[in-house]
């Protein structure tokens, strides 16, 4: 073959524009984040508080998709390199966790406010209030932890709260069972009647405007999308082996499903199915802009381009919980046995910042239930 | 073709200059201008649209990141193949220690299967059968048009190592091309 075939061949390799759109929202957003060349001094040292920080934040390459970095992640992330106590968050908003030693939020100062003993907790729609389950008790509560109402219910789970700022409404299991309260406490109901619910947060459609449409998953494994106002069930899908987690888009187009071997993404107008080959997937996370990241008990995983792509993989432990900052920047998980928080910063950066400690912080390892702005 | 013609130079060194400055138009200039054959040089040595666009991504990020640094009076664009290009060797050979997990009932087209001609499909094919070292002397060569003492300098490699990396990448893109031809 010719060299000059070979080049011509080689030219004519297609390319995509639409991987050219989206590495230049990165590489623009990466760039405004970048600190100008103005003093010479001034950039020296902040060049070297940067790197003292990098190093004792045990600083890695992550790349958005994430696939290119798995390795680096590896090598560089550890318990050693932890910072030992949660002096701050890394993104502006306000983190909820809940579990043994009750429910928490914490500022992004790092300063924390306990709730109350509530061992699960969500926010609201807006973030300001709280929903809060016990044992036998569904309770609201102001970020201050004053009680606004609470509700007496047998095994309640899964409290979630959503809506508009003026009309909401709370879904919670009890003792298997779906119900559905208003926002204000009044009006409890078990949703439908239905058999007793999969083991599976339901999940409020976040985009609904005036109504309240409710997805959760039967005991036979079928995602049913409600209609609370009317009770009128949108659409049902077919049985999924072992659902475990259940989660809307932001723009509320697609209903992502964690099955036992495989995540389904559902078009939420339709309830057409997508599958993606991945078992093991234990929580799934979308950022405000979009971005999903899943959990299995070893990884890390975000989609991109279809496909689910390695973003972090810990040296050692199972993983637990993963939210996103509400910048969408950065994504929190959690290694309870190396009792640490891992953050991976998703955008406009690139480190990992793991923090140790936790349980002592909190007084129990906690669940991570939510950061918002 | 050589993207070091003087015009593009005289461009490129105000880009970089303006860039340096915090101009983002000139970001996106120096952008526009690499992209096409930052990503293409990355798909031809690895053989995957997704990994493709996070090295060519990644490979911006990393020139952002030593912007300051970068001496002006050098060319931008060998700066940014030769990390390109090293990424993708080093992809290549991690490779088969990455997971994917591929959609069941969508897979994601690569976009070398997009070719309508077809010949995009059967060059993937005889690159695939070169180590990605191979693929890289090819693709930087033939692709980026570096000479091959420019090559040698890019990828810290003898002379001669890369003339016979050419020669042999080329007898088995011939061979492969024929097969699939045939």
């Amino acid at each position: 073959m010719s060299e000059r075939g070979v080049q011509r061949l080689l030219g004519s390799v297609p390319v995509d524009e639409q991987a050219a759109r989206r590495a230049w929202e990165i590489v623009r957003a990466a760039y405004a984040e970048r600190e100008p060349r103005r003093s010479r001094r001034r950039r020296s040292s902040v060049a070297l508080v940067l790197a003292a920080v990098a190093a004792a934040a045990a600083a890695a390459v992550l790349s958005p998709p994430g696939r290119a970095v798995v390795n680096a992640v590896r090598r560089s992330i550890g318990i050693e390199h932890a910072q030992p106590a949660l002096f701050r968050l890394p993104a502006p908003g306000r983190l909820l966790v809940a579990g043994g030693s009750g429910a928490w939020i914490v500022a992004d100062d790092g300063s924390k406010r306990r709730l109350g003993d509530y061992p699960q907790a969500s926010w609201s729609p807006h973030a300001l209030y709280v929903v809060a389950a016990a044992a036998n008790e569904l309770a609201t509560v102001e970020p201050t932890g004053r009680v606004h109402w609470t509700l007496a219910r047998p095994q309640i789970r899964f409290p979630r709260w959503g809506g508009t700022r003026s009309d909401t409404r709370i879904a919670y299991f009890t003792a298997g069972r779906l119900h559905i309260v208003a926002g204000d406490g009044t009006g409890d109901v078990a949703a439908q009647g239905l058999a007793a619910a999969a083991p599976v947060p339901p999940a409020w459609e976040p985009t609904t405007g005036d109504r309240h449409v409710l997805a959760y998953v039967t005991a036979r494994g079928r995602v049913t999308v409600l209609d609370a106002d009317s009770g009128n069930v949108q659409w049902v899908s077919a049985a999924y082996a072992g659902p475990r987690a259940l989660a809307w888009s932001p723009d509320g187009r697609q209903l992502v499903l964690a099955g036992k071997t495989r995540v389904i993404v559902f078009d939420a107008r339709t309830g057409r199915a997508t599958a993606i080959r991945a078992g093991g997937v234990r929580a799934l996370a979308f950022a405000p802009d979009g971005q999903l990241a899943l959990l299995r008990s070893h990884e890390v995983l975000l989609r991109a381009g279809g496909l689910l792509h390695t973003l972090f993989v810990p040296p050692g432990g199972r993983l637990s919980g993963l939210v996103w900052s509400p910048d969408s920047r950065w994504l929190l998980t959690e290694l309870p046995a190396a009792d640490e928080w891992v953050f991976l910063q998703m955008r406009g950066g690139r480190r990992i910042l793991a923090v140790s400690h936790i349980a002592a912080q909190f007084g129990a390892f906690p669940s991570l239930s939510g950061w918002a702005s | 073709m050589r993207p070091e013609r003087p015009e593009l130079d005289r461009r490129e060194h105000v880009w970089v200059r303006d860039a340096q400055r915090g101009s983002a138009a000139a970001l996106e200039h120096l952008f526009r201008s690499h992209w096409p054959r930052a990503y293409r040089a990355a798909l031809l040595v690895v053989g995957d649209a997704a990994a493709a666009e996070d090295i060519a991504q990644e490979s911006f990020l990393a020139a952002i990141r030593a912007l300051d640094r970068f001496d002006r009076r050098r060319p931008f664009g060998p700066w940014l193949h030769r990390i390109v290009v090293n990424r993708a060797i080093d992809w290549g050979r991690a490779r088969s220690l990455r997971r994917e997990l591929a959609p069941e009932d969508a897979p994601e087209p690569a976009a070398l299967e997009r070719d309508p001609g077809g010949h995009a499909r059967e060059l993937a094919a005889a690159l695939a059968e070169l180590g990605p070292e191979h693929r890289a002397v090819i693709v930087l060569r033939y692709l980026l048009d570096y000479t091959p003492g420019e090559i040698a300098e890019l990828l810290e490699l003898p002379r001669g190592t890369v003339n016979s990396r050419l020669r042999r990448g080329l007898d088995r893109l011939e061979a492969v091309l024929r097969r699939e031809t045939a």
